[in-house]
């Protein structure tokens, strides 16, 4: 092992975290507002990717048109998500709710199935082609970098967000909902707004990863981009509830991972997953709440 | 003048009525206390005045205005306050946090914010000093004060207070009730919700329930009569 190795798998594994920490946002994000795993988030993003590749690819937008779309398309997708799904089912249990968020997937990967099934090979551009630097041998495109600076513009914005007015209004609806509405808050807007803001992120993820490979229906959630475990596991790291620890534990996901590819772990097969889960396992025997929270005062 | 009115008030939850019919009047300017015990339909009466339950049949006047189906937000605005049960303060915000949001519907009127601001930590000091704190890390007394405090961030004309002793030594829910006779004289005309009879001495006027209705409506002295208490408060 040598430490171009490490710097590789360090490099690799922040850029592909990257997309793990947009995927572990919205999961968090939603865990707090609706208090369940969105099956959906990752389906989030593959549509988004797919309603941008449409535009560009097949009715000649410009890019950054395109991508609007895609990330439109997204949040289109996280509103209906909000209206026909979660709040018909408010009421219900929370298995109930994650087969809802599961059913929403599916349908997604259905409808992408069917509309766009006469295109064998799906390749959507990049934002900039080439390669930027090559740190410790490791070959970075400009795509990788910018996912990162989306990602840190993201986390930057959240965060300033979280304290500002209306992003007070959302965790105090999160946390005492009938309170909330007590003071004026409308607890369905929040609601509302919060998916959206979920699906908003997994739309990112999906039009900024997209362009690194070709990709098919399912693409983030169990395809050659599939982010929907890491950045599971990632939100399960920041205890399901921090926001900066999604962020952390998306580049720590996806550093985890790359060290499968470590020489010395060659000659084991799926090392890279293996890691992954050993290390998952390892921390919630130490640290059950998860990496970035103090335990919940009470 | 009556600020608050309640017609034939019946309300449910699903096949069970809880409150069958009753009526009652809250004058401006005056504190009344809403006594009777568990399960009599107190935290009913008060969730329905603030929109969080819907009746089945009566009215709601506020200021002479029927409240129809307004949303407990509309409510806010209008001037209804409730400081719920169990407090319900954000545990993960901080103490001042908490408090600005209890002005949400005013947030645009910077001026009002702060002075209710100033006024919530007039009334308990202890706020002031635990402002950077998370409402979550509280003591149940000053939660309580928190709580309060919130509700009367929107600047209400009538406060509504849910069983602020539950839970509370007899020295800090004394403290609480003390306050009310101060808002009580900063404008806010208050409704204060009961289990314990400790809170009569706090109050203008006491309403007594029992199983969903209205049985005794007077002012507080009458009450320390000895057989009325036994009769309807076990005390």
């Amino acid at each position: 092992m040598t430490i171009d190795e490490l710097g590789i798998v360090l490099v690799t594994g922040v850029l592909q975290g990257s997309v793990y920490a947009l995927v572990a946002l919205g999961i968090v994000l939603v865990y707090r507002a609706s208090g369940v795993f969105n099956f959906a988030q990752a389906e989030f993003g593959t549509t988004g990717l797919f309603a941008a590749f449409v535009a560009v690819e097949i009715w000649g937008w410009s890019y950054g048109w395109g991508v609007l779309f895609g990330l439109l398309a997204a949040v289109a997708m996280g509103l209906l998500t909000e209206r026909l799904v979660i709040h018909p089912l408010r009421d219900a249990s929370k298995v109930t709710l994650l087969v809802g968020t599961a059913g929403v997937a599916l349908t997604a990967v259905g409808i992408q199935f069917w509309q766009n099934n006469e295109v064998p090979i799906r390749q959507m551009p990049k934002i900039v082609e080439g390669v930027a630097a090559t740190p410790f041998g490791a070959a970075v495109t400009y795509q990788q970098l910018i996912t990162f600076g989306v990602l840190c513009a993201v986390a930057v914005a959240l965060a300033v967000f979280f304290r500002s007015p209306s992003g007070l209004a959302i965790q105090a609806a999160q946390q005492e909902s009938t309170a909330a509405e007590l003071v004026g808050i409308s607890v369905r807007r929040v609601s509302m707004m919060t998916w959206g803001i979920a699906a908003l992120l997994g739309g990112l993820a999906g039009v900024l990863a997209g362009p690194n490979t070709t990709f098919t229906a399912g693409f983030l959630t169990f395809g050659a981009g599939r982010a929907l475990l890491p950045g599971l596991m990632a939100a399960v790291l920041a205890g399901m509830r921090s926001m900066p620890g999604a962020v952390i534990g998306g580049l720590v996901v996806g550093v985890v991972e790359q060290l499968g590819t470590l020489s010395a772990l060659e000659q084991v097969h799926g090392a890279k997953a293996l890691v992954l889960f050993v290390f998952l396992l390892a921390v919630l025997l130490l640290r059950p709440q998860g990496l970035f929270v103090r335990r919940a005062a009470t | 003048m009556t600020l608050l009115k309640i017609e034939g008030l019946v309300v449910g939850y699903d096949a069970f009525p809880v409150l069958h019919g009753i009526d009652f009047e809250v004058q401006e300017g005056e504190v009344c206390v809403l006594l009777g015990l568990n399960g009599a339909g107190k935290t009913t009466t008060v969730s329905t005045i603030a929109g969080l339950l819907r009746p089945r049949s009566g009215r709601v006047l506020f200021d002479g205005k029927d409240l129809g189906r307004k949303s407990p937000s509309a409510r806010v605005s209008a001037g209804i306050s409730l400081c719920p049960e169990g407090r319900r303060v954000f545990p993960r915000l901080t103490v001042r946090q908490n408090l600005r949001l209890g002005a949400w519907t005013r947030r645009r009127d910077s001026k009002t914010v702060k002075r209710q601001l100033d006024l919530a930590y007039d009334y308990f000091p202890r706020l002031a000093e635990r402002e950077e704190q998370l409402a979550g890390t509280l003591s149940g007394g000053e939660q309580q004060m928190l709580a309060v405090g919130r509700a009367l961030m929107s600047r209400p004309r009538l406060l509504l207070i849910d069983e602020a002793s539950l839970g509370l030594s007899p020295t800090v829910a004394k403290t609480v009730w003390e306050v009310t006779s101060r808002i009580k004289a900063d404008g806010t005309t208050v409704l204060m919700v009961e289990q314990n009879a400790g809170a009569l001495p706090f109050a203008d006027r006491a309403l007594i329930m029992e199983k969903g209705t209205l049985v005794y409506t007077g002012v507080g002295d009458e009450l320390r009569q000895v057989n009325l208490r036994e009769a309807y408060l076990g005390a």
